[in-house]
């Protein structure tokens, strides 16, 4: 029999990973060249200007809802941990501490750097931390991120430069719950700033990072300037980082074309190979920690019913989506668990027959058993989404047809989708997740029964019990066992049909020297030089 | 003449309360809110309910109208409810001078180009000349101004490399900095108007150059030109400036995808990007800047009228 999932999957990943993108780029030697070049040669001081593209919400870490502000966040803030990437996988190691202890699985002691200080001068101390984490946990007003410390017990300062977080129970998610994408629970804002700011302090952000905050205008741009007083030396390069806000992402590609801006935040994937094609540019791209999916209301007929469910999951053919929908750019997903989840990610899951795949005799024999046997009729509920648009319902909607589902295409502005969509009316939606690298983000805010982004409102006791079982299990091999099981699960149910996981990427001009690539959809300046 | 400004005052003011109302309900009914989208990958029941009282959006609609009415009447125009911008400074200090400059670049250079073409259309009726400048007007009209912009960005700011294409500098700061980076999106959002001049000119300036007035002055022996632009032109000036009063909603209407395409922080941007967000406040105030806009411009075109035409002056 042909493997035609694993000749498949070969060939999107043989692609689409980093090294090969950039041969595409007919560069394999000048990026190795450059590479060295960029290490002797660290520009010092300059200006970068970079084109951004992703929504900003607000400076104020602990409330935002967007990545596209947590990559300005990064800048501004440091955290207790942050993430680390050596090309192959990442890892979480301290920040602000020093050193991070776990004693007993439950309790976690930071021995923080000395001398720290936030941009107003105070000290970033024991008592700052203590403060911080008090504000994501208990605060008022509530911060959207107070569920990553739900099962925080207390939070002690030992001494001056020692904090203790105590848990209820083990908390596999900790490190990236400090350190995650969105939100960063973990870091640690300025008491006398939100003191002297209040609800206004999201406009006046004052951190411990390499940047300080210097102007926002709306519509406009957000300019940092140098911390001289960074507490790792030598960094950060630059002497001032200007980020001009856009919402129309081709304005972007033609000012970093021409040269006006040295990068930009991110890019639609309608764009990437014209800009991997540019003599000037350089791309970083690989996947991330994300899937892109179809939807389906379990609460509502038809797709209460189990067996229509697992027909579109085997109808639909990914390797056309991702042609058709995202231009070449991403890869086939059998299960939520994306690559760079690399000990949880299973290699072999191309091969294994788990999850779902692309199966028309499959899909027949599932559609052949479901309730209604006439013409299913639905509504498809989507919106332009920043990374695709509405392709990928365009593109799944003819494939429907092969089961004898006809969709209708309701296409609304986002504002409307949202609502919408929280609000449970629709059939089928498409959207694309992103989350941090860890598979507890990934699968159990989403699917666990009564769950808040559970918008398919699907529901199974044993997945509930191996989630939250991992939650709590800090053995890695058994975590994996655990949600390996789950993902089974949830596959084999069907709430979503499971389409791509996706890379995420940063475009810099050549001059843009020292930019270290994390598959957190990060976009660190510190070790940033411009030349 | 005090009772007469009383009357403009006070229609003014109705006019901004019924634009003013309706803004705000259709805005409202419309399908999605503010808290959801700040909430954005966070969003849950429960934030959304604390955050729906904190803000004040659980009130009726009436009660919600009248709070903002009077705060906004009072100077006091809040912040957004996410950004947590300071709303006037926003669209009063910010966003307000950037379109006005847009608007008036795009006028100025439409009404320098437009006025000569449209003259020489005219008194080279039937030409070649005048054919030319016919299919540009008519290309120019239906050319939509995004995919101009588009286009001019491409070949003078990518391929050409000689005109910014993002972003606004003050020309009262920077002159020439100002000119470089308003002159693709002022030529982008002046074509529509430069056509519609040129086309106003013409036909009037034709009409115009028939009268007794223009034969007596050319018996008296006045040289062509003075003929044409001081007796003619003169003219023509009234029917020209009503229609650009009224048109100055096309022209801010243009300025919205200008802005956009050309990434300029002005009123157009801020409304759309309010809408899109549901932040009511910041519509509200960008509703009620253009419509201010709209009414003084259209004031100030009643009052040009007896400077315009003397017949029109009180004796």
């Amino acid at each position: 029999m042909v493997d035609h999932k694993s000749i498949l999957e070969d060939h999107v990943l043989g692609t689409l990973n980093r090294r090969q993108l950039m041969r595409g780029l007919g560069a394999g030697g000048a990026i190795l060249a450059s590479g060295l070049g960029s290490r002797s040669a660290y520009a010092n001081g300059g200006e970068i200007r970079l084109a951004w593209i992703n929504h900003v919400d607000t400076l104020d870490p602990h409330f935002t809802g967007f990545l596209g502000a947590v990559k300005i966040h990064n800048n501004i803030y440091n955290g207790l941990l942050k993430v680390e990437y050596d090309g192959k996988r990442v890892s979480f190691v301290p920040d602000l501490a020093e050193t991070w202890d776990i004693r007993d699985d439950k309790v976690h002691t930071f021995k923080l750097r000395p001398g720290v200080k936030f941009h107003d001068g105070t000290p970033c101390d024991a008592e700052a931390v203590k403060w911080s984490v008090e504000r994501v946990w208990k605060g008022t007003p509530k911060s959207p991120h107070a569920w990553k410390y739900k099962e925080l017990a207390s939070v002690e300062v030992v001494d001056p430069l020692t904090v203790r977080l105590t848990f209820n129970k083990p908390y596999a998610f900790l490190p990236v719950a400090l350190t995650g994408s969105t939100g960063r629970a973990g870091t640690i804002v300025s008491r006398a700033a939100v003191e002297k700011y209040g609800d206004k302090f999201g406009r006046n952000p004052v951190g411990t990072g390499p940047f300080k905050f210097v102007s926002w205008r709306e519509n406009d741009s957000i300019v940092l300037e140098k911390n001289p007083d960074y507490f790792e030396k030598g960094l950060p390069k630059l002497n001032k980082a200007t980020f001009l806000l856009m919402k129309e992402a081709s304005s972007g590609v033609a000012a970093v074309l021409s040269g006006q801006v040295d990068g930009m935040s991110d890019s639609p994937v309608q764009f990437v190979k014209q800009l991997a094609a540019a003599p000037n540019l350089k791309v970083y791209g690989e996947i991330e920690g994300n899937y892109i999916f179809v939807g389906m209301n379990c609460m509502r007929p038809p797709f209460d019913d189990i067996n229509l469910r697992r027909a579109v999951a085997f109808c639909l053919n990914r390797e056309i989506i991702i042609k058709q929908a995202f231009f070449d750019q991403g890869i086939v997903a059998y299960t939520p668990i994306s690559p760079p989840m690399t000990d949880f990610y299973d290699p072999n899951v191309a091969k294994s027959g788990r999850g779902q795949f692309l199966d028309l005799e499959k899909a027949k024999a599932f559609r052949a058993k479901a309730k209604n046997q006439g013409t299913v009729e639905v509504v498809f509920l989507a919106s332009e989404q920043g990374t695709y648009g509405t392709r990928l319902a365009q593109t799944v909607l003819p494939m429907l047809e092969a089961i004898n589902i006809k969709a209708k295409l309701e296409v609304v502005e986002r504002a409307a989708w949202v609502s919408r969509r929280n609000a449970r009316d629709f059939d089928m939606f498409d959207a694309n997740w992103w989350a941090d690298l860890d598979p507890d983000e990934t699968v159990h805010p989403e699917f666990h029964s009564g769950a808040p982004w559970n918008y398919p409102g699907w529901s199974n006791k044993r997945f509930d019990e191996l989630v939250d079982a991992a939650q709590v299990t800090l053995d890695v091999a058994k975590r994996k066992a655990y949600y390996m099981e789950a993902c089974d699960i949830l596959m084999d149910e069907a709430p979503i049909a499971i389409v791509s996981h996706m890379p995420v990427f940063k475009i810099f001009s050549k001059k843009v020297t020292g930019f270290k690539y994390i598959p957190v959809d990060s976009l660190n300046l510190h070790t940033v030089g411009i030349g | 003449m005090l009772l007469f400004a009383l009357g403009k005052v006070l229609q003014t003011l109705m006019v901004m309360m019924i634009v003013s109302v309706v803004s705000f309900t259709l805005l409202k009914l419309a399908p999605g809110d503010p808290i959801q989208i700040m909430l954005g990958e966070e969003y849950s029941p429960k934030a959304h309910e604390s955050l729906v009282k904190e803000l004040g959006l659980d009130r009726p609609l009436v009660e919600q109208y009248v709070h903002w009415i009077g705060n906004f009447a009072t100077g006091n125009w809040g912040v957004s409810y996410v950004g947590k911008a300071p709303i006037f400074q926003y669209a009063f200090v910010e966003a307000l001078p950037v379109t006005l400059t847009l608007a008036a670049s795009a006028l100025g250079l439409a009404i320098l180009i437009g006025v000569p073409l449209g003259v020489l259309s005219a008194t080279r009726k039937d030409t070649a000349w005048d054919a030319v400048s016919a299919v540009f007007t008519l290309t120019a009209t239906a050319f939509p101004s995004f995919y101009l912009g588009l286009i001019l960005i491409w070949v003078f700011g990518v391929k050409l490399g000689l005109f910014p294409t993002l972003g606004f500098v003050p020309p009262w700061k920077d002159l020439w900095g100002g000119l470089m980076h308003m002159t693709l999106p002022a030529v982008t959002l002046s074509t529509y108007f430069l056509a519609m001049i040129v086309r106003l000119t013409r036909a009037n300036l034709i009409e115009t150059l028939q009268q007794p007035y223009i034969a007596a002055a050319r018996a008296r022996g006045e040289p062509e030109w003075r003929v044409v632009w001081v007796h003619g032109l003169r003219n023509i000036l009234m029917p020209l400036v009503t229609i650009l009063g009224l048109q100055l909603g096309a022209l801010l209407q243009g300025a919205v995808l200008t802005e956009t395409v050309f990434s300029l922080p002005g009123v157009g941007q801020m409304i759309t990007q309010a809408v899109l967000d549901r932040e009511y406040a910041i519509v509200q105030a960008g509703v009620m800047l253009t419509a201010c806009l709209f009414i003084t411009t259209n004031l100030l075109v009643d009052l040009a009228y007896p400077y315009l035409d003397p017949r029109l002056r009180p004796r």
